[in-house]
């Protein structure tokens, strides 16, 4: 569903390998949800089972958008209406993340498959459960069978930059989104560590339709500040000038013929060496004030 | 109720869009005249209020409503409002009087460490009772829940997460699963830069706030200092998508507050500039 092919992002969303773990970082001025929803969409898309444990947005809102025939593959799991047991009728309370009761959740549907599992978000979880026991659970999840891929949602500014880094050491994939220059379009950093252990980093321009799909613009260096401002790219300085910059062949063969002041030609040269006989002469006969005495300089004195 | 103001927002009392988490915040301004415009405005849709008046006296909102046209005793009576005085709940609590039917609602003045679950439930039971009324023939529509405001928890020594944790559950009983409307307000203190490193402050539970809303008004004050006839201005943030498709959108509006509404402008468009 995605229109570029060659991208990182569009390959993170179509399909990760088992075992990987993507974390979409976001702030309070852009919401990754979408993005995160254009995963479970394109996941659903490719026939996998995938469970969602939804702490911040109820199953309509999450839901909404999503086609039809992939949404029995999903199974939702509401953290959104009891997180915190208030109400002794939650389907999952915060206190039940841990590998064991995941694992159980995982197992009770129908499908025999891994199942990619979606967290939204472990900013919720983070503000009840220790960092480490969140750590220790989702690397477990990665390492263990029963969940085959994880993607979650982080809102990276309601934690110190710590915890942060900590969850985000432990993911294979992090997607850092940002708001983009124009209306819909959203600015994604990327970063993939390969099972080599070679990190890739990236960014692109993305947007996201009603849809759910996602829109791989040019890379943001290609464009950069030229794409904020397309007419002066367009203008030709040379355009409307009072006088002309280019030369015809006549003019520029009269421009080549004539020869500068400066230049010195044979000509010249045999003009200033050879003067014309006879044409200019200084006649000079010395008088008596030239008859001048080095042995008596005063000699013209009359004393 | 500011008619300008619907207009930006695009909502009439007649129709408005249901389970919206508004939300209203503040930086060394004053957002109250917010309030004053939903109180009125969702007590004229007809719709079932609850209201956690925390900072000001009953008579103070109901001095401010009768100028904007809405009687808040008789919305009172009628059961369309319940008002919860927090000025005088916690008096109650804090100086025991014998006689004195003391509510639940604020037990976290005796231990702030316990949380706002109390306080949710008072919202849930004054909420729930829209749609049907057991005592008179009137029906309301759909609940809204207004509060003013979240910070001053804050000072009564509830931590920052209790108040997020109090906003998810109001969210998900009134926006989810009631259909209704959510509107907090919230005040900044300070410079932007100071609250960064704060994490347990006011501008973390902003920022918390802000992830949870689908709607957020930002009033702050002008960048080049006070103006007689220019308030403020108002971010204006939609941060769901919207029926026409439209993405996260921000628009900045500048204000003045009159006697009886006030005016929304494009920047630089005052009457007092042009």
């Amino acid at each position: 569903m995605l229109t570029s092919h060659c991208t990182m992002l569009s390959e993170l969303l179509q399909g990760n390998d088992s075992g990987g773990f993507l974390v979409i970082q976001d702030s309070c001025r852009y919401s990754g949800r979408d993005l995160l929803r254009s995963f479970i969409s394109s996941a659903l898309d490719r026939e996998e089972v995938v469970h969602v444990l939804c702490f911040e947005s109820s199953e309509e809102e999450l839901k909404d958008g999503l086609r039809a025939p992939g949404l029995q593959r999903l199974h939702f799991h509401n953290a959104y209406s009891d997180p915190l047991g208030w109400m002794d009728h939650s389907a999952f309370t915060v206190d039940k993340f841990s590998f064991e009761e995941l694992t159980h959740l995982v197992k009770q549907s129908p499908h025999s498959r891994p199942a990619t599992l979606v967290i939204d978000s472990l900013t919720w979880i983070l503000r009840h459960v220790s960092p480490p026991a969140v750590c220790k659970t989702l690397q477990q999840l990665k390492k263990g069978g029963a969940v085959r891929a994880v993607a979650a949602l982080l809102h990276a500014d309601m934690h110190q930059r710590g915890t942060v880094g900590s969850v985000c050491h432990l993911a294979t994939s992090v997607i850092t989104v940002s708001p983009g220059i124009k209306g819909d379009e959203a600015l994604a950093k990327i970063t993939k560590r390969s099972k080599s252990g070679k990190v890739l980093q990236d960014e692109e321009i993305f947007s996201i339709k009603e849809d759910l799909t996602v829109t791989i613009q040019n890379k943001p260096s290609h464009l950069g500040h030229k794409q904020a401002d397309p007419e002066e790219q367009q203008t030709d300085p040379t355009a409307n000038l009072t006088f002309n910059l280019r030369l015809s062949d006549t003019e520029r063969e009269a421009k080549e013929k004539l020869a500068l002041p400066f230049m010195f030609s044979k000509e010249k040269k045999t003009a200033l060496l050879h003067p014309n006989q006879g044409s200019g002469r200084i006649l000079y006969e010395p008088d008596a004030n030239d008859d001048f005495d080095q042995e008596d300089p005063d000699d013209d004195l009359d004393v | 109720m500011f008619t300008e103001l619907n207009s930006i927002l695009n909502s009439t009392p007649d129709s408005f869009t249901q389970g919206e988490f508004i939300l209203l915040s503040d930086r060394q301004s004053d957002a109250s005249f917010l309030i004053h415009h939903f109180l009125s405005f969702y007590l004229r849709a007809r719709c079932k209020v609850c209201f956690l008046g925390l900072v000001q006296s009953f008579s103070h909102y109901s001095a401010v409503s009768q100028r904007l046209g809405v009687s808040l005793t008789q919305a009172k009576e009628k059961g369309q409002l319940v008002f919860f005085e927090g000025l005088k709940e916690s008096l109650s609590i804090l100086i025991p009087q014998e006689g004195n039917t003391e509510s639940q609602a604020m037990d976290f003045l005796r231990d702030p460490a316990v949380g706002l679950r109390s306080l949710y439930e008072f919202v849930v039971s004054s909420v729930s009772g829209a749609g049907r009324a057991p005592e008179g023939p009137e029906e309301w529509g759909p609940p809204v829940l207004l509060v003013d405001d979240l910070s001053v928890l804050l000072s009564l020594g509830v931590a920052a997460g209790a108040v997020l944790d109090f906003s998810h559950y109001c969210r998900a009983a009134v926006c989810s699963q009631l259909q209704g409307n959510v509107v907090m307000l919230v005040r900044c203190g300070g410079d932007e830069e100071e609250d960064e490193g704060d994490d347990e402050g006011s501008a973390w539970l902003l920022r918390g706030l802000t992830h949870q809303c689908s709607l957020a008004l930002h009033v702050q004050g002008l960048p080049t200092g006070y103006c007689r006839d220019i308030h403020g201005q108002v971010e204006v943030c939609w941060r769901r998508r919207r029926a026409d498709g439209q993405h996260t959108q921000t628009k900045l509006f500048q204000y003045k507050v009159h006697d009886k509404g006030a005016s929304f402008f494009a920047r630089g468009t005052s009457s007092a500039v042009l």
